[in-house]
């Protein structure tokens, strides 16, 4: 099985601060992969070195085994959709779709025309004048008709309003569905990832908390509820992500490969977005560094 | 990328085409009379010492007067056609720079398109390969054409400038400092000078705007600079000695007691730019002080005086006039070397460019 993204010990530092450091991850080929995290996390600097936009500072990235942006071979294989979706607003939307197929010897024509209809685009309308919704939709037709096999979005929905947000992410998971491309896609909203994904992997203080398939991660992660005591008493096997008290009763989350048994506890299921949030607010420091997303296919 | 090149830089090349039509027009529309001025002047067909009276003859005729009574105060359309069309050639890479240049990469940079373009099936050595050479190219041409329309246009003010005429302020030999930098090849190199350097600045500043700025800034630094210490050092000068008559040397005192003297020909060398000149005695060591005997010739101070009796009364103590210069014949050198110059520098800037773009990749 390929890896789409493959890195080890990654770093990137801006003079003193580190973007994103010691990140070692194996993203498989086949899935929807969400890049979730605070603001600031290093979402992004993770995307720019798998786009090649940046050079790592340490460690290492492949991208569908090759070294990022290397050459346009490998340039035709990722399909990338930029923050805020540029366009260029003095460009028609036909302009664009010529633009594709000028620079993507791959470029499926009938794709792109058949999403423009689809999308009641206008070919002729200037990109500077279309909504963000559309500006957004003509990036990722952009994105998807040079054919790629791994699709990299950066935060796609961050600046559509609800409606635009829920119609982008319905078509590219379309998309995504007749094409077979591999997808990562960053954002820090968890509620715009938990429709589309089914591989999570959070970011918080540039580095990796936790990485895995979701079913995976909704399975070993429950939610404990009992009398006030002490998280260090817990059997072994158990890791507290993070810990609550009232006066009278103790509330964690907790991961663990198997049932918790203790009858103190009253386990329940736990919610993608609690999950998350629980790993956003760790401290900085705890948790294992290095997180392998390992997917059976 | 040839297609996208051409679609994003259409507009920019259109207005080009449309100043070029427009200058083309203006040049047409008044070269007729001037030609004919210059048929009816005999310059054509004079000999010796006769030629210098009639050019300047044909110049204070051509700048005297309105041909076209346009221009308002009754001034002589000849002369501020002849200063703004060699403006237009002087300033036309600067512009090229700063708006085709400057924008070039940092707009992309600017808005974000830059991640657009380079995720496509192209690399950004491609990318950025396509649009220097055809926009450079460009640039080259569109002011080597404004260039060869002025020189075509000009040529009787050129001859007759040449055969030692003078009228006005049309008073410039070719290697003066507004004809020889916009006449010849130097507007090749200048163009490409001015390009890279717009492309340059706003690669590193990343802003479309302060690129233009720093652009306008530095080529009008290089313009400012390139007569007065390169130029003149591009090839190795002549140095001859001569009489203050022969030189043609004004003598104009400096100070209480110093002078300096200027030649304005090089004896035996028509058409020499004189790039320094300067007083010395008999045993060729550069003097700076008046005399005493000469002291009452100083204008200004008791007696009769000026600067020419200053001048004949230095002349009779010995002095004469060392003179540094670029014979004429080393007019087409000066062109080769100061466009070969700005053309090395051009791809000096292109080559960084190309390094910076990939530097992050590496």
């Amino acid at each position: 099985m390929t890896a789409v993204i493959e890195t080890e010990g990654l770093g990137k530092r801006y003079r003193k601060l580190w973007a994103l450091a010691d990140c070692t991850l194996s993203i498989p080929a086949g899935h929807v992969v969400g890049l979730v995290g605070p603001n600031g996390a290093g979402k992004t600097t993770l995307i720019n070195l798998a786009t090649g936009e940046l050079a790592p500072t340490t460690g290492t990235i492949e991208v569908l085994g090759g070294r990022p942006a290397a050459g346009p071979a490998q340039l035709a294989r990722v399909g990338y959709l930029a923050q805020d979706a540029p366009v260029y607003a003095g460009l028609s939307v036909a302009d664009h779709l010529r633009l594709g197929a000028r620079l993507n010897p791959g470029w499926d024509a009938a794709l792109a025309r058949a999403r423009v209809g689809q999308l009641d685009l206008n070919p002729r309308q200037k990109a500077g004048t279309l909504s963000g919704g559309q500006r957004a939709q003509l990036a990722l037709t952009l994105a998807t008709a040079k054919r790629p096999e791994l699709l990299i979005l950066d935060e796609p929905v961050a600046s559509l309003d609800p409606l635009a947000r829920r119609e982008f992410l319905q078509d590219l998971m379309e998309t995504v569905g007749e094409q077979q491309v591999s997808v990562v896609l960053s954002s820090h909203l968890i509620s715009d990832l938990e429709r589309v994904c089914d591989c999570l992997i959070v970011l918080v203080d540039s580095r990796v908390r936790v990485a895995g398939p979701v079913d995976e991660l909704l399975a070993t992660h429950h939610l404990l509820s009992g009398p006030r005591r002490d998280p260090a008493s817990l059997p072994d096997g158990l890791e507290v992500i993070s810990a609550s008290h009232t006066d009278v009763q103790t509330t964690l989350l907790v991961r663990s490969s198997g049932p918790v048994l203790d009858p103190v506890w009253a386990v329940s299921e736990v919610g993608l977005e609690d999950l998350v949030l629980a790993y956003m607010k760790q401290t900085a420091g705890r948790g294992n560094r290095h997180r392998h997303l390992e997917v059976q296919k | 990328m040839i297609w996208l090149t051409w679609r994003q830089f259409r507009a920019q090349a259109i207005t080009a085409i449309a100043a070029l039509a427009a200058f083309a027009i203006l040049l047409a529309v008044t070269e007729s009379h001037m030609s004919s001025l210059y048929a009816a002047s005999g310059i054509a067909g004079c000999h010796g010492d006769t030629c210098a009276g009639l050019a300047s003859q044909f110049l204070v005729h051509l700048t005297s007067g309105q041909t076209f009574p346009l221009l308002p105060g009754g001034s002589n359309e000849y002369v501020i056609l002849y200063f703004l069309s060699v403006l237009v050639i002087l300033i036309a890479p600067a512009i090229i720079g700063i708006f085709w240049g400057a924008p070039l990469i940092a707009r992309e940079l600017e808005t974000g398109t830059c991640r657009l373009a380079w995720n496509q099936s192209i690399t950004r050595t491609r990318w950025l390969t396509v649009k220097l050479v055809l926009i450079g190219v460009a640039a080259m041409a569109v002011t080597e054409a404004f260039s060869l329309l002025q020189t075509w246009w000009a040529a009787p003010i050129g001859k007759a400038v040449g055969l030692g005429g003078s009228a006005s302020i049309l008073t410039e030999s070719r290697f003066g400092w507004f004809v020889f930098p916009t006449h010849g090849i130097t507007p090749l190199g200048y163009a490409a000078f001015g390009f890279a350097l717009g492309v340059t600045a706003g690669l590193l500043i990343r802003r479309p705007i302060p690129a233009m700025a720093v652009t306008l800034a530095i080529f009008a630094a290089v313009q400012f600079v390139t007569p007065l210490w390169v130029r003149p050092n591009l090839l190795p000068s002549s140095r001859t000695i001569a009489t203050i008559e022969a030189a043609q040397a004004n003598a104009v005192p400096t100070g209480h007691s110093t002078i300096a003297v200027t030649a304005t020909a090089v004896p035996g060398q028509p058409g020499a730019w004189i790039t320094s000149s300067g007083a010395v005695n008999a045993a060729g060591q550069q003097v700076s002080t008046i005399p005493a005997a000469c002291q009452p010739a100083v204008p200004g101070a008791s007696g009769p005086g000026g600067s020419p009796a200053l001048g004949n009364c230095l002349a009779s103590h010995g002095i004469r006039v060392a003179v540094s210069y670029q014979p004429a014949s080393n007019y087409w050198p000066l062109q080769w070397a100061e466009t070969g110059m700005f053309l090395v520098l051009a791809l000096a800037l292109a080559w960084y460019c190309f390094w910076r773009l990939n530097r992050r990749l590496s």
